[in-house]
């Protein structure tokens, strides 16, 4: 006997929910809030914490290397996010109009490189694209006679386009083909009697009834893409050159962990990043209203 | 002019099928390779570190500078089913009385899961690596499993979410008339109904804590602390340009298992893939 029902249901819910609650609380709610407050401080590798108002900020904003980081961040999340919707839609479109099997056996190749890890298709992207004579694409190259082409100091961009866009393309691809398949037949039967052309039915009819499915998937993406540099660093590295592909949380990442753990100026790293979750909570915050998000989370139930 | 078309179509989806394949297939050629940094011939020489562990046993002041592949191995495996079991069973939880139960706080609760969830756990760093250090975990693989789970925990209660709602209330209320309790008919009934989600759940979180990278670089020195990715990765910036094979075929090596659970589990990771929302 002894507990009431309710006091005992209140008590297992308690006890269910209480480690994911911690875990986030701890692991996630408080270095939030400890990353704002690092970037009022001057911690470095003494790790003591040296109150120093806004400094950091001022720091940041007078610094000369901030427009290239802000515009590198730019061009990075821009290209990939486009790389990433339109091979999205070339898997979706694609793998929904040939035989079942075959765009089955597409959408799934396509998770292949995001379950790679992201050491191996970092290594492959720099074997496959190296400028030197070994390289795999050079190498072909010199058999057939040319001279190797220097490609990741030339074309560093659409490089890591390629490298992060074929990890993000699965998603969308996969998003976008259950869309299509969700879209009534009768729409294009009844196109198709009307004399439409394929390419006219794509573009009068599917990309219309999936066009939210596409702006959700480019606000979602935008989001993990601004604050995303695990295969930057692979690669390029903020590389070649001075700063070319140095992206604002790669920029905090060496200020704070730097190259051999040289840096560790956490206090001016975390003013970056502070920055960024800001602006990344904003957005999560008009998608939240935008996209009425609660309910397409729940759809994906479909299968 | 019909048939052109299809017949189009059907090229372009094997060029899109092979785009993702042809460099893992590349990669295994390499691996078997005879030249060092060339693909040719074939060979078994680059696996011949499977013996004993040693990377480079004739040249012993070298092999020093890297740990032994098999503690390696076991690292990154820890690592992997650490963050598999702990995502699992609290997510498991959570997602449970998220499912089933109302209370104050719970659509806050998981709007917080989503936003956390699209935010990249990469932003938190400099702080983890504080918190860490502070804690006297850093160095150690429970720091680095610790945070790992705490990122993918969100997406696992989404997902698991997901499907203690696609379970029919009768289901449950039939055990509880039955006379179990409350958690009786959690543990007995609903989680043997959603073991589908569970292990979906648990094959993407081992496959995350297998690959992962930043965690380990950041967190982890001392190189009897190394996982796959921090070897491959210093071997590879060390020796890209010399020994190239060798590198592919420790690759080969730690591909195994994601390789086998992607055969085996592409249609659960897809799910997982729709539930959590990133790119």
């Amino acid at each position: 006997m002894g507990l009431s029902r309710e006091a005992s249901k209140k008590i297992l819910m308690l006890a269910m929910l209480l480690p994911a609650v911690a875990v986030i609380i701890l692991f996630l709610a408080v270095p939030a809030a400890l990353t704002l407050l690092i970037s009022l401080t001057e911690l470095d590798y003494r790790f003591q914490w040296i109150w120093c108002g806004l400094e950091n900020y001022a720091r940041l904003f007078s610094s000369p290397v901030l427009q290239l980081i802000v515009k590198a961040t730019a061009i990075y999340v821009a290209g990939t996010l486009a790389f990433n919707t339109l091979m999205g839609l070339a898997i979706a479109l694609i793998s929904t109009h040939v035989h079942d099997a075959l765009g089955t056996f597409v959408r799934a190749v396509w998770l292949l490189p995001r379950v790679l890890p992201s050491v191996i298709w970092a290594l492959l992207m720099m074997w496959i694209f190296s400028p030197l004579e070994h390289g795999f694409l050079n190498s072909l190259i010199v058999r057939a006679g040319g001279s190797p082409v220097p490609w990741t100091f030339l074309y560093y961009w659409p490089f890591l386009f390629i490298v992060n866009g074929f990890i993000g393309s699965s998603l969308s691809g996969i998003i976008f083909s259950s869309a299509i398949k969700s879209i009534p037949q009768d729409y294009i039967i009844a196109a198709k009697l009307d004399g439409a052309s394929g390419f006219t039915i794509v573009r009068r009819i599917i990309l219309p009834m999936i066009k939210w499915h596409i702006a959700f998937f480019v606000a979602y993406n935008t989001l993990s893409l601004l604050a995303s540099f695990e295969y930057i660093m692979l690669t390029l590295n903020g590389g070649p050159g001075f700063y070319s592909t140095e992206v604002m949380i790669l920029h905090a990442y060496h200020l704070a962990f730097g190259q051999y753990m040289v840096a560790m100026d956490f206090g001016y790293a975390a003013t970056i990043v502070t920055i960024l979750l800001v602006v990344g909570l904003a957005l999560s915050v008009i998608y939240w209203r935008v996209f009425r998000l609660r309910r397409l989370m729940i759809e994906p139930k479909l299968e | 002019m019909l048939k052109i078309g299809k017949i189009l179509l059907y090229a372009a989806a094997v060029v899109l099928a092979l785009l993702p394949v042809v460099p893992v297939a590349l990669l295994f050629l390499l691996a078997f390779s005879e030249h060092p940094v060339f693909i040719e011939g074939f060979t078994l020489k680059n696996f011949e570190f499977l013996k004993t562990g040693v990377l480079f046993p004739e040249h012993p002041v070298y092999s020093k500078l890297y740990p032994n592949v098999y503690t390696v191995m076991v690292n990154t495996f820890l690592l992997a089913l650490g963050n598999m079991l702990l995502v699992v069973l609290v997510a498991s939880m959570a997602a449970y009385v998220i499912s089933r139960y109302s209370f104050k706080g719970r659509s806050a609760l998981l709007g917080a899961f989503l936003v956390i969830h699209g935010v990249p756990a990469s932003v938190l760093l400099i702080a983890l690596y504080y918190m860490l250090r502070a804690m006297g975990l850093l160095n150690t693989l429970a720091g680095v499993i610790l945070v790992k789970m705490s990122v993918d925990l969100p997406l696992g209660v989404w997902v698991l979410k997901g499907f203690y709602d696609g379970i029919p209330w009768d289901t449950e209320i039939a055990a509880l008339v039955d006379g179990t309790s409350r958690f009786g008919a959690f543990f007995r009934v609903m989680l043997p109904l959603v073991s589908p989600g569970l292990f979906a759940v648990g094959l993407f979180s081992f496959l995350s804590g297998w690959g992962e990278y930043v965690f380990v670089y950041t967190f982890i020195q001392s190189s009897t602390n190394w996982t796959f990715s921090l070897l491959i990765q210093s071997l590879f910036g060390e020796m890209g340009g010399i020994n190239l094979a060798l590198v592919a075929a420790l690759s080969i090596v730690y591909l195994i298992p994601v390789l086998v659970i992607f055969l085996v589990g592409e249609k659960y990771l897809v799910r997982v893939t729709i539930g959590g929302v990133k790119g």
